[in-house]
Order: structure tokens, then sequence, then C-alpha cells
């Protein structure tokens, strides 16, 4: 696999580019690759938060702003050797950004359009702020007294070799990041960020982290910037283009890929550069939103979106066949692991409760779960089955009452540690990763529930065999959206066991499919009960819930009814009232 | 008045209503049973226009209307009260009425179907300037039975009115419902209280993961061994 | 920073008020748009200034009263607003997209106005902008008066339609709930390219008003883009005469604020106002 072998052609190409400046080439290609250079940088750095993890940041230009003002005050006013002064930006621009992400990331509702909005704002107040402050004060900074730190044969030489190795790290970080444990957990928060929290991904330290390294990398840029236009004023640093040349150059270019910013950068440098002379630079800015425009309504996945889907771009991927050594450690065969006599307690329900405005969905609800057994939870519409669901998994915080697992009181964590507390649960409606591989949909839940794997890798083997299990090992490398719905519910199934939990919640595993493929459902069901996993059963298909549940407890109107073996339940007087109506008891 | 021939429903990528032919005649209160899952949601849904069916026909009155854009589908005479209400909890009730009354027809006859509905449900007379968020369950599903009662249709369909009510709620509810089908209007009604159900209905049927498995009048149903079974699986 | 005199401070709340006017009816469209049909329309901005210029050459150039301009803007804008509803439309885009793809179409029509009138700013000179009214030590210029009248009328017509109207009902109705509304008969297509052509025109109406009271370049699009939005989340999406009073509010705000200290620190108070709605009420964007 190519494992190695990009990071290796990264370096090799900026060793090569840094010879450049001693092959004595006009000015013009050394201004020109500068440039591109700058642009990589700032869009590949923006992709990181914004592409990986779908938090679209219009505020970019705020942390380059940082970077360029920390660079140019330490320089001119403080007289800082100037390469010293760039890890500063980086670290000055990086600690706003975690600043305003600490608070930012707090509010649930900030996603999308107000996650934009948002950082657009703090980019005027930080110019406003920087503009009326000694740090500026309005007439702008002066670095032209600022010694040029001696790399190449002249100034722009050794600027550009400054831009050059920042572009180098860049990018080494954008494809490390890619194909990490935590690149994949950026996507998992990309896809549905509520699904990734449950399934173990600390999403709120992962978006910190991810927006750290995006504007320290957008500080350094702008450090190096500083020096090179040599004056610096608010307007010309914190005005939209930053911004937006990097939304654009990175959808153009394809978000989702580790270089896709870098393509989109290079192309819109040579675009612009074209424009540049005489009477058409007015017309690059229009040429510019044409192909926004042209982009969104036809390309919106980008030029490498594109490619992979016609096959090509897998270079970068890493999504070859795992490979196939003996795994270190082999699921139990059927019929292997010993079913427990089920009387040992996993999970102690007691007293919970959960409203929403007022409405009371569950009721001072006790239960026992017992090891290894399947517990079959039933209940009219609106009985509040599948909100018991959601509170043991994290997905509501209750209102009160605790649920206790080996001896811990999880109600109330957040989602992620309940997840890491081994339990896993599937949703009525499949919520898989849309635009991550089946593979790798799987390889989250291993990667960051239960114990947690430490690496992609190893999370992809793992995933591998529980593809096998739920006999989907030939669409490892399919998008869920190409599955029918039968096979998304094994994948449901798939991403629930990959962590190897302790308790699986199955919420309506069986609606909507065929008598056929029910057969097939419950026998994968049996086969994980045979594993030793306890399962937690909500269903409404009767004759599967007949087979399969060792007890049943019936859900009315947010309290539990009745609970016991399954016959004896369901022709219980109560239970049967509850469902067909008095008269019919 | 109403034919459904062998109609085929996908809801997302589910199966949701498989091959199901059904007739309701002009007058006649149908009501649809079955657990949750059955598809019966869907079914009306599609009734209703919001979803489309991937075979079959929907023939209303001799018209096939089943391709038919969803705002046409309330000019043909059907109007629906939706599962869990939906009403436009950020209008008042008197807007909800009005909405029910939007086109053409029903707008013109808006005062005298308003004294209609609230002879009906004198209890929303009070309530006609109030946000619709802010009434109780039982207010809304009058609010939701009444705005589609503006519509002034000929085909009512009624998706779990007693969800989430009180019983004595439900018990006004069903009054209600039978004194509307007298005045002449057909009904279908889907429910999951059976027997609340079968009490106010002419006709019956029973559907089970998407397909029908039993129909007839309410007495001979409920001694039939297909409603337990798909209920209790016992 | 010395606190100012009375009249000072009274002048500089009327060229607030005034300001905040062309805030509102510039917002006006937007919330509406983003609001009831679900659609980010940064290309608002770019309408208002097309019509600005456009006024400005029939005006100048032309000398056609600049209002009579209006008869012919009007329904320009309608139908380019309309023909944007029909990309976002057919192409279903996301309110993020439409964002985007807005974005795209404002950078288009800057391009397109720098190459037919140059960056140079450009101002108006018309017989409106010579009068002014006198209210004890107050001035009054009338363009900036005209606007406050236009936005005035304009947002309560606004407001009546979406209030008494059967129209304005299944437009609050679709934007709640469109499925259930489309069951009770109510074409969602036809009024959103109504909606979106009307949003447009108020655009077009704003850009007028613009010509009338300030010099304009293509460059400056940008810099209401912020303070308009301030006034629409302030004042709350889909609402009609919220972002004329909060719009009014960020602008006397703003006024007051640049008379006490200085003008540079005016854009803190609407952009630290943004973000505080943002992270309070996030809920309220949706």
């Amino acid at each position: 696999m190519n494992a190695r072998r990009v990071p290796a052609g990264i370096v090799a190409a900026g060793l090569l580019m840094g010879a450049l400046p001693f092959l004595k080439l006009p000015a013009f290609y050394e201004s020109f690759l500068y440039l591109a250079l700058f642009w990589i940088v700032l869009a590949t750095s923006w992709n990181i938060l914004s592409g990986y993890a779908g938090y679209f940041s219009f505020g970019h230009g705020a942390f380059f702003g940082a970077g360029v003002y920390t660079s140019a005050t330490l320089a001119a006013k403080f007289n800082w050797p100037f390469l010293w002064t760039l890890p500063m930006a980086a670290l000055v621009a990086a600690a706003i950004g975690v600043g305003v992400g600490a608070v930012v990331f707090r509010v649930r509702g900030v996603r999308g359009e107000v996650f934009a909005l948002l950082t657009l704002a703090v980019t005027f107040v930080l110019a406003t702020i920087v503009g009326n402050t000694p740090i500026d004060g309005g007439p702008g900074v002066y670095l032209n007294a600022v010694p040029v730190p001696k790399l190449g044969p002249s100034p722009t030489s050794s600027l550009y070799l400054m831009m050059l190795a920042a572009a180098v790290v860049t990018l080494l970080a954008s494809w490390a990041i890619r194909h990490s444990r935590f690149g994949a957990g950026l996507f998992a928060i990309h896809d549905d960020e509520d699904a990734a929290e449950v399934m173990g991904v600390p999403t709120y330290r992962w978006k910190l982290a991810a927006l750290a390294v995006s504007c320290a990398l957008a500080g350094l840029a702008g450090g190096i910037h500083a020096l090179f236009i040599s004056y610096v004023t608010t307007a010309e640093t914190f005005n939209l283009t930053v911004p937006l040349t990097v939304v654009l150059m990175s959808i153009l270019g394809g978000t989702r890929h580790w270089a896709g910013p870098a393509i989109g950068a290079v192309a819109i440098t040579c675009l612009l550069f074209a424009f540049t002379g005489g009477e058409y630079a007015v017309l690059g800015k229009g040429v510019i939103g044409l192909i926004l425009v042209i982009g969104i309504l036809f390309m919106p996945e980008g030029v490498m979106g594109k490619l992979r889907r016609k096959g090509i771009g897998s270079l970068s991927e890493g999504a070859a066949r795992p490979h196939l050594h003996p795994h270190p450690n082999p699921l139990p065969q059927a019929g292997e692991g010993v079913r427990q006599p089920a009387s040992e307690v996993l999970l102690r329900v007691n007293g919970l409760s959960k409203s929403f405005r007022g409405l009371k969905a569950l009721s001072n609800v006790s239960l026992e779960v017992r090891k290894g057994e399947i517990l079959g939870l039933l209940g009219p519409n609106g009985s509040g089955k599948s909100t018991f669901i959601n509170v043991v998994s994290g997905h509501y915080l209750p209102n009160g009452g605790e649920v206790w697992l080996d001896g811990r009181n999880i109600a109330g964590l957040p989602a992620h540690e309940i997840a890491r507390a081994g339990i896993a649960r599937t949703y009525q409606i499949p919520r898989p990763f849309a635009q991550m591989s089946v593979l790798d949909n799987v390889a989250v839940a291993a990667m960051y529930a239960g114990r947690g794997l430490p690496s992609l890798d190893a999370g992809r083997r793992e995933a591998m065999q529980w593809l096998e299990f739920t006999h989907l090992a030939g669409k490892a490398q399919s998008l869920p959206g190409e599955l029918n719905l039968h096979q998304r519910k094994f994948l449901e199934l798939a991403r629930a066991l990959a962590s190897r939990p302790k308790l699986v919640l199955l919420d309506e595993v069986l609606c909507g499919l065929t008598p056929t493929e029910i057969q097939s459902a419950v026998e994968q069901i049996r086969r994980i009960r045979d594993q030793g996993t306890t399962i937690v059963f909500v269903e409404h298909v009767m004759d599967a819930v007949m087979a399969l549940t060792d007890r049943l407890v019936v859900f009315d109107q947010g309290s539990m009814l009745a609970e016991g073996a399954p016959r004896d339940v369901m022709q219980s007087p109560a239970v049967m009232s509850a469902y067909l109506g008095v008269a019919h008891a | 008045m109403l034919e459904l021939q062998q109609l085929t429903v996908a809801y997302g990528e589910a199966r949701a209503v498989w091959d199901v032919s059904l007739q309701v005649a002009k007058g006649e209160l149908l009501c649809v049973v079955g657990p949750n899952g059955a598809g019966k949601t869907t079914l009306v849904n599609t009734v209703a226009g919001i979803l489309k069916p991937m075979a079959g026909r929907i023939v209303m009155d001799g018209h096939d209307i089943s391709l038919l854009a969803p705002h046409k589908f309330c000019e043909a005479g059907i109007a629906l009260v939706p599962e869990g209400r939906r009403l436009f909890t950020g209008m008042t009730v008197a807007e909800n009425l009005d909405i029910g009354s939007y086109l053409p027809a029903a707008k013109a006859r808006r005062r005298e179907t308003l004294d209609e509905v609230l002879a009906l449900f004198p209890a929303l007379k009070a309530k006609l300037p109030a946000p619709a968020g802010e009434l109780s369950g039982g207010q809304q599903q009058m609010v939701a039975i009444g705005r589609a009662l503006m519509a002034g249709p000929r085909l009512l369909l009624l998706d779990e009115p007693s969800l989430g009510l009180s019983p004595l709620v439900v018990v006004d509810m069903f009054n209600a419902i039978r004194k509307i089908s007298a005045s002449g209007i057909t009904i279908v009604l889907v429910e999951q209280n059976v027997s609340m159900a079968m009490r106010v209905s002419h006709r019956a049927c029973v559907l089970e993961l998407g397909r029908i498995v039993a129909e007839g009048s309410p007495d001979e149903l409920m001694k039939r061994p297909e409603i337990r079974q798909a209920y209790l699986g016992v | 920073m010395s606190f100012p005199s009375w009249t000072l401070l009274s002048q500089s709340v009327l060229s607030g008020v005034f300001a905040g006017a062309l805030y509102g009816l510039l917002g006006l469209g937007l919330g509406l748009s983003w609001g009831l049909l679900r659609t980010i329309n940064l290309a608002h901005f770019a309408f208002a200034f097309l019509s600005a210029y456009i006024c400005y050459q029939l005006a100048a150039v032309s000398h056609v009263d600049p209002l009579l301009t209006l008869v012919g803007i009007v329904p320009l804008m309608f139908a380019l607003g309309a023909g944007l509803h029909w990309l976002t439309d057919r192409f279903r885009l996301t309110p993020f997209s439409s964002l985007l793809l807005t974005f795209g179409c404002m950078g288009i029509v800057e391009s397109l106005m720098q190459t037919l009138w140059t960056a140079d700013p450009r101002k108006l000179e018309s017989h409106y902008a010579e009068m002014k009214f006198r209210l004890g030590p107050l001035y009054l210029p009338i363009p900036e008066v005209l606007t406050l009248l236009l936005a005035v009328a304009i947002t309560v017509a606004v407001w009546a339609v979406l209030r008494f109207t059967d129209l304005g009902k299944a437009l609050r109705a679709s934007a709640e709930d469109a499925p259930v509304a489309a069951a009770f008969g109510i074409n969602q297509r036809r009024n959103g390219f109504l909606l979106a052509g009307t949003c447009s025109a108020i655009a077009g109406i704003a850009g007028v008003c613009l010509a009338l009271s300030s010099s304009i370049s293509p460059s400056q699009m940008y810099a209401w883009v912020g303070v308009v939005f301030a006034a629409v989340m302030l004042g709350g999406l889909g609402s009609a005469l919220g972002p004329l009073v909060a719009g009014i509010v960020i602008g006397v705000s703003e006024a007051v604020t640049m008379a006490v200290t200085s003008p540079s620190w005016a854009p803190l108070v609407s952009f630290t106002l943004l973000i505080l709605i943002l992270l309070l009420r996030p809920g309220r964007i949706r």
C-alpha cells in the first residue's frame, strides 16, 4: 500500500521546489509560486476543520490576520528576530481559535450556516479591535525595517522558502489527519455529529483540536505573509477575500481529499494570474464567482470528488483491502460462547424519567437486564420504548433516575462516554455516515466505542471481521447509499457490534423488511446472542419477538405495564387491554 | 367513492405498503387497524397526496388521481387529519382553520363551514385567537379535525386521532367522528385503539406488515384470530 | 472621549434611525427569503447595488427622475429574483449551498458593475439630495426621510399581507410544515416564485434609496453584509417588522457609539450583537 509513499512524495517535492531559487528564475515565477503556496497553506488548513468535520468557517481571515499582526507587531515593534515570530504567530492564532471554539462548540445549535456567520462576525470584531488599539491603531504597520532571514539568494526567495516549508508541513498534516483515527472521527462528525457522539467520538475535543491545527497553520501563513507584503493594514488583512477564496478553492478541489484544497488553490491562482494583466483584472472576481456558482450546482463534491466517483484518486484514499494476516482477537464461532445462565444483572435501571416540554415520555421506569439474555421491549405507539433506548444510550439526558452498568451510574454521562462503557445501539431508521465507506462506518465504531482501537488500520481490520459476520464483506468499499434497506440494517448491526459491547440496544431493526429478510435478521440476532452479547430489543414484528426473546417488558404511556416470560406477558389482561381496548379482553 | 388498486408505496427504502386493494363506498366509515409499523400512516399519507405510490392507482369518484401534484389532492375532495395533529403551531387556531379553507370553493363557504365546525366543537370558540401550539392535546385534535372539515371534503382521512389523548377525551372524539359520518362524509379512519374504532365503523380491515390480512364488518373481524395474531403474536 | 452636546447626540440618533431604516429595508427581503423559503440569498445585496447603479445611470446620465426609475427597476428585480429562485429550487439547494451560490453571484455582479461603471465611487447628484427639512436644530435630509418612509410603508404592507391575507397565511404555513400545507391545496412552487420576486423587488427599492442618499462603489456591497445580517437575526427570520426595528436599534447604537467614541469602533456594535444572538439563540435561525 502507498502508506509511506505519499508523505515521502510530499517531502521530495518540497525539496525539489526548494532548489528553484538557486536556479536564478525570473522574480515573476517566484512571486507566482509563493502565492500558490500561500493559498495552498490557507486552503488546506481551512479544510482540516471545515472540510473534514463539516464546520464551514467564514472566519479563516481572522486567524490569518492574527498571525499577520502577531508577526508584524513582534518584528516591527519589539524587534524580535523574524523567524522567532512565526511560532508565536501560529500560537496566538491557535489560542484565539481555541478560545472562540471553546465557547461556540458548547452551544448545541451552532452548526452549518450559524457557525459560518458567527466566524465571519469574529473576523470583523477582531479587525475592529486591532484597528482601534495600539496593535495597529489605524495607520498600519510597516515591516520594511525588519531584516529578512537569509535562507535564499534574495529576500523574495527566502520568503518563498519559508512559505514552501509551511506548505509542506500543512500538506503532511492534512494527509496524516486524513488517514488517522482522529481524521475518521472528524469525518464521522461531518456526516452525523450526534451519531458520532453516541458512537464514542469525543466531538467537542475533536472539533477544538481540528480548529487549533487549522488556526495555527493559518497564523503561520499570516506571519510569513506579513513580511512578504511588508506593509500591513486591517482593511487588507481582515477583508472577505481570504475566507471566501479558501472556501472556493476547497470546494473546487474537493473537501474530503487531503490534496483537494491544494489542487483548487493552484488552479485558482493560475486563473487569477491569467487575469491580472490589464483590463481583464476586473473580470477576475466575476469569473471566480461564476466558477463557484457552477461548482455548487454541478460539482458539489469538487474535482477530487468527481474523480473518486470514476474510480481514480484512490491513491490517497488508503482504502485498500486490509491485510489478511490472522486477527489477534478473532470472533468466537457460533455456539462457542457459553450461554450464561440468565441470572447475573448487567444493567439496572432505577426510577428513570424523561419529559419533553411537559409531556412525560418516561415515568419512573425501573427494570433489570440480565447478562446474556434477549430482553424484548414492547408497547403501543408513544409508550416510551424509543425514549428508553435514547436515554440509556445517552442520546437524551434523563430528568431523573439512575442507570447502573457494572457498578457505575452512567445516567447523564455524555453519550461518547456511555459508548466507551460498552453500550451500543442501532437506529430505527439507519443513520450510517453517508459519505464514508461501509468499512469505515464500522471502523469508527471499532475505534471509538467500547475499549476502542488506537489506529485506523486496526479499526479497519476489526471492522472487516464484523462485515464478514453480517455478510457485508463484499460491500466494504461501497457507500451506504448504495446498499438496500436490509443491508443498511445489517450495517447498523455491524456498527453496533464492532466495539464488542456488553449491551446492544436494537431499535426496531426489522421494520420495513420482507418476511425472508426478517428470517435472516432473526438468525443474525441469535448468533449475536450466542456470542455472549446481551441484547435489548424493541420490536413490533410479533413473530420475531416471540421467537427470540427470553423475557418481555411492556411499556404503556411511559411506564412499565408488565414483565416476564413472553407468552405470559402477552396473554395478561392488562397488556391485552392496552393493545386492543377493554372490550376485547 | 374511493378505490385503491394494488397500491404499493415505499417509504424511503422500506416497502411500507404492498399491493393493497381497497374500496370505500360513499358515506361509509372504513376503519384500518393494525399494529405499529404496519404501514397505516404511509397508506393514508399516500391517499392524501403527501407520498407518491410506487405502483398501483388511487381512483377517486372514477378519476385516477395517483399522479397529481400534492396540492391537487385537496381539490379532488380529500382532506387529511395527520397523525400527531401537525397543526401550524406558530399560527392561531383561527388561522389554522383558514388554511383548511384555502381553496376557492372552500373559501366561498368559509363562514358557514366555520359555524358548522364550532357547532361540532363548541370548546374551540373561545380558543380561536390562541396560538395553536398552546392548546391541550384534545383541543389540538379538535382543531386538526376542524381544519380538515373547513376544506369541505367528500373524503376525510383520520390518522390515529386518539394518539396521546386521555380516555375521556377519546370518547368525545369518537362521538364527534360519529356525527361527522352521520352528516354524509365518507371517512377512512386509521387507528391503533381497536375497540373504539370498531364501535364507530361500518367496515374494517386489518393491515399487517403492509398487507391487508382481513376485511369485513367489525363484529366479524373481532371474532377472527387475525387481529390477536397481528397485535399480540398469540 | 468627550461627551457630545445634546444637539450632536440627537442628530446622531436621527442619522442612526435613517441608517437603520436602510438596514431594515435591505434586511426585509433577506429575512423573508431565509425564514420562509429556506434560502440564504446573498445576491440580495447584489440586486440592491445593481439597482443603485441603474438608478444612477438613468438619473445622472439620462436625466430621468430617480424615483421614476423604480418603474423599470422593480419589475426587473422581481424577474431576477424569481429566476434565482428557480435555480435554487431546481437544484434543491440546502440553505448553506444557497449561501455559497449566491456569494458567487455577488462576485459576478460585482465584476459586471465594475466593468460598466469602474471602481470609482459614484454619487448621484439629484435635486433630492439638496433638499432638507429643519426640525429645530436638527437636519432631516430628504433622501433619508424618503428612505425611512418607504421602509416603514413597505414593512407595514408586508406585515399586513403576512398577517391578514390568505396568501400570507399560506406562506407561513408552508414554511412551518410544507407537506401538510400542500395537503390543503397550497401551491408552494408558485408562491415561492412570488415571494422570491417580491423580496428582490424590495431589494431594488432599497438600492434606489441607497443611490439617493450616499455614494456607491462595487466593493461597498460587502460592507453591508455583516450589519444587515445582524439586523435580520436580531429581528427574527421570516418576520416583517423585526428587521426594521432591529435595524434601527443597530443604527442608533452605532451612531451613538460613533459620536461618543470614534467612528472606527462602530462595526463592533453590530458584530458583537450578531455573535451574541448566534450564541444565545441559535435555535431561532433554524
